[in-house]
């Protein structure tokens, strides 16, 4: 495809410097109640910001077939936080993001309810939908965060484990959605 | 030096407990965990590890008075 005369790269959009931007403005990394998305989407709003994304990871009522009443998740605290912290900054100054806001779950959460929610705003929308992919992607790869799924059957799960190691061959490397896909 | 684990490796240990057995680094302690519990060790195999809040690897010198924090795969999201 050839990019219309509108295209611009991120690198090339004009704005602050890297650096200069509020990532989670007072938000913490780790809540243990119910996460409040209207409440975190309505502090992620920013003069400079034309675009908003707002990425909620919520508990499915299936997984693999069988039915789920609802997750477990456990973080070791102290560097969930400090690594989120670090996506968050990361991504600000790749993205020139005005605001990057995450915040994950961690106790009981019930089907339906959200277990992570990645805000992102920036000048223009492309920005801010490859950002909050990005941040998203990271958290799930790396953060020291684990669900326990509870099924119906009243058995329970520790499950759905980062399996990059599997083909990177180093337990410290992964893969991720937002990686450029191998040439066939 | 004491153990923390979290997530699937609590199916395997206690949470927190407390290694007599000189150390020197996580290749060594895979090792002792393995004695202890055989069955964790494909899921050992896949972990990483961490002290004072940061990930080590497997060229990181463990001393006697260090607390290691076990780091199962990221399953969050």
């Amino acid at each position: 495809m050839t990019p219309s005369s509108s295209y611009r790269p991120a690198a090339e959009v004009s704005g602050p410097p890297a650096g200069a931007y509020a990532h989670a403005p007072g938000i913490p990394a780790l809540s243990a109640e119910p996460l409040d998305v209207v409440g975190l989407l309505s502090r992620a709003h920013h003069p400079g910001a034309g675009a908003v994304v707002l990425f909620s990871g919520e508990v499915r009522d299936s997984n693999r077939g069988q039915a789920v009443l609802g997750l477990e998740y456990e973080a070791y605290a102290p560097l969930a936080e400090k690594l989120i912290a670090e996506i968050l900054a990361e991504a600000c100054g790749k993205w020139k993001l005005h605001i990057a806001v995450a915040q994950h779950r961690v106790g009981t959460v019930a089907v339906g309810d959200s277990a992570v929610v990645v805000i992102t705003a920036s000048a223009h929308r492309s920005e801010a939908y490859a950002a909050n992919r990005y941040i998203i992607d990271r958290i799930k790869h790396e953060a020291p965060i684990w669900k326990c799924e509870h099924y119906a059957d009243g058995t329970k799960e520790w499950g759905n484990n980062c399996n990059c190691h599997a083909v990177t061959g180093d337990i410290h490397k992964h893969i991720y959605e937002t990686d450029p896909k191998p040439q066939p | 030096m004491k153990i923390h684990v979290y997530a699937g490796l609590k199916d395997y240990f206690q949470p927190e407990f407390e290694l007599r057995e000189e150390i020197a680094n996580t290749d060594e302690l895979r090792a002792v965990l393995v004695q202890i519990n055989g069955n964790a060790g494909p899921l050992l195999s896949t972990c990483r590890f961490a002290v004072e809040e940061g990930f080590i690897d497997k060229n990181f010198k463990l001393n006697a008075h260090d607390t290691v924090v076990i780091i199962p795969p990221s399953s969050g999201g």
